[in-house]
């Protein structure tokens, strides 16, 4: 195992976990700091966007709410900052996403970042549990594939990843209710809750789990083929280092080096897409959620984006890219722990 | 020009040889070619109404594939849909390719705080999320085709890029290079014509993959709603279909299957031409 390789060469214990938390927070810092000029990029992006709309936010809102009267628009295009030069208008919008001012709602009459809050937590679920399922999956997969390697295992498992890696996650998600909910009928169509159902306890979280099975599948089982492939690939390539076969020389079982020793190293390159890959799990649960009803941002957003809601569909960029980084730093901190010989710049 | 790569038979054997990249490109080509001449053996508008509503396939011997819930032909819809399906991929990827191999041959070939303004570039357009990228863009520019298929290359050109990049920093201190550059070639020629022809093969195998990828990016798209209401690709069928899976469901599976056919064989051509030019990768 690579702390075993490190510790033989480093000095002792406790000197090594104090300094590798000291490194961690500067890895932390150094990833904060390279965190502002990305967050900048996103909100300028988003600006550029607002100036390229074919018309002004004004006139939708104005068209919105039905208002024609002149005066009100001039102080509507004053209250906005329309009449602002274009440079003053965009620090006037840093300053306030800064302050967590996404601006307003006109549809549901409240903050978009009310209207984001409340639909986040269901998001955040299926996001979890899908990565979670794809994890256990593609880990499973992949290293029963590489151990069973040119065999008809590995081909089948190839095969099914394949398949999952080829096919759209919406019509994943609707082949999956038209077999479990409109034929079988074991599993809800949609929604995360009964309607009328159990509000509290034990029987209202296992009520959600059961909405959850099926988009979870239809979100998770992509990226299960996608960690399928990689970690079946990375296990092979782990399997011919050098201390693989020390390991073996050791006189230890095959499957005992595979699971103490290949694994854990063979788990780095799917820590790496994983943490690429956030933002796009994030992007496919609004069309999984769209799919199943499910009450996340997701549906937030393909409402907002119905309805022209714009400064909504603004909000979710700017959260979800800042979701992004948050993730990615994080997974920079799973990385430094799993294999601490890592130095990331 | 110096060529560094392999001799072309030795590669179409190697291609060959791998046999799921066979049949993806057979069956691609097949795709192509429904894409390309299905008008002559479908010549009738496929939003047309011919036949009874939601008739299952083979229900009716003049529609193989079906009827759609107003009664079109949903063979004929299928067909006439590659060709919608494989026209915004291609295009998509190719915007992908245009921005990726700009920034990336700038990146690699000037280095320095070009390079690093350009991968800065690159990570911010990897940290918004893709496809609430493209809904944003579509949303606020408007559903045309044109719109669609520049904001999927806009969200799919940093792997491109990167890839170039690498291509182009390894490739731009060899002799052949600063020949050039010692007989006074400007940098623009030397990167046009001197290292991005050596550098192109596996950003081609990428792109390949790009294509895959923008078919599914346009059929979410389409899916929700927000495609051209003038194009019938196969993301809008699936959308159109949803509604009844209760008593039809096989308007929605049907151009699913022909997605995930395309993109898998996409996927297939991708591994087998990557392959191809890395035989030292081949068991990964």
């Amino acid at each position: 195992m690579a702390g075993e390789l490190a510790s033989s060469t480093a000095s002792p214990r406790i000197t090594r976990g104090s300094s590798r938390r000291v490194a961690a927070l500067r890895l932390l810092r150094r990833r904060l700091i390279q965190a502002v000029p990305l967050m900048l990029g996103v909100v300028v992006i988003n600006f550029v966007l607002i100036q390229l709309a074919p018309g002004s936010f004004l006139e939708l809102m104005t068209a919105e709410n039905q208002v024609s009267d002149p005066a009100t628009i001039a102080l509507l295009r004053k209250t906005y900052g329309l009449d602002d030069p274009v440079w003053l208008q965009l620090l006037k919008y840093i300053w306030a996403l800064m302050r967590f001012d996404f601006g307003f709602s006109y549809r549901q009459n409240i903050p978009v970042i009310d209207a984001i809050s409340v639909h986040l937590p269901a998001t955040l679920l299926l996001m979890i549990s899908s990565i979670t399922l794809a994890l256990a999956v593609g880990i499973a997969a992949g290293v029963v594939a590489s151990m069973k390697v040119r065999t008809v295992w590995d081909t089948l498992v190839s095969v099914v990843a394949m398949f999952f890696f080829a096919a759209p996650g919406f019509w994943l998600g609707i082949m999956l209710i038209v077999l479990f909910s409109v034929k079988l009928g074991w599993l809800p169509v949609g929604g995360m809750a009964t309607i009328g159902g159990a509000s509290s306890g034990f029987a209202a979280v296992l009520d959600i789990l059961h909405h959850l099975l099926l988009p979870t599948l239809a979100l998770g089982l992509f990226y299960a083929a996608v960690y399928t492939r990689v970690m079946r690939s990375s296990m092979l390539e782990v399997a011919q280092l050098d201390f693989v076969r020390t390991a073996r020389a050791k006189g230890l079982s095959r499957n005992r080096v595979t699971i103490s020793h290949v694994l854990r190293n063979a788990l780095l390159p799917v820590v790496t897409i994983l943490g690429v890959q956030m933002g796009t799990v994030l992007a496919g649960s609004v069309v999984i959620e769209s799919v199943f009803s499910w009450p996340g941002v997701g549906s937030l957003l393909f409402d907002s984006v119905s309805s022209r809601n714009y400064p909504v569909v603004l909000g979710i960029m700017v959260l979800g890219s800042l979701m992004v980084i948050a993730a990615n730093i994080a997974v920079d901190l799973v990385y430094m722990w799993l294999d601490p010989r890592i130095e990331i710049r | 020009m110096q060529r560094l790569e392999l001799p072309r038979f030795e590669f179409i054997g190697r291609f060959a040889r791998n046999r799921g990249a066979l049949i993806g490109a057979l069956l691609i080509l097949v795709v192509a070619l429904m894409a390309l001449l299905g008008p002559l053996f479908f010549p009738v508008d496929p939003l047309r109404i011919v036949g009874q509503p939601e008739l299952w396939p083979g229900e009716d011997p003049d529609f193989p594939l079906g009827t759609d819930s107003l009664g079109r032909d949903m063979l004929s819809m299928i067909v006439h849909g590659a060709r919608a399906t494989l026209l915004i991929g291609l295009f998509a990827s190719a915007v992908a390719t245009v921005i990726g191999v700009g920034v990336g041959a700038t990146a690699g070939y000037f280095g320095g705080w070009i390079d690093e303004i350009a991968m800065r570039a690159a990570e911010l357009f990897q940290t918004i999320p893709n496809l609430i990228f493209v809904l944003t863009i579509v949303v606020i520019l408007g559903s045309t085709l044109t719109n669609i298929v520049i904001a999927i290359g806009v969200v799919s050109w940093t792997p491109i890029a990167r890839m170039t990049r690498a291509e182009f920093l390894s490739l731009r201190d060899r002799e052949f290079v600063q020949a050039c550059r010692a007989m006074g070639m400007g940098d623009l020629k030397i990167i046009v014509t001197e290292i991005l022809p050596n550098a192109l093969p596996p950003v081609i195998v990428l792109s390949s993959l790009v294509v895959a990828g923008a078919i599914l990016f346009e059929s979410a798209v389409s899916f929700l709603g927000l495609g051209d209401p003038n194009v019938a690709s196969w993301g809008r069928l699936v959308g159109d279909g949803r509604l009844l899976i209760r008593s039809s469901w096989y308007i929605c599976a049907i151009p699913g299957v022909a997605i995930m056919i395309t993109v898998l064989c996409l996927n297939l051509i991708g591994d087998g031409l990557n392959d191809a030019l890395n035989p030292k990768l081949r068991d990964r």
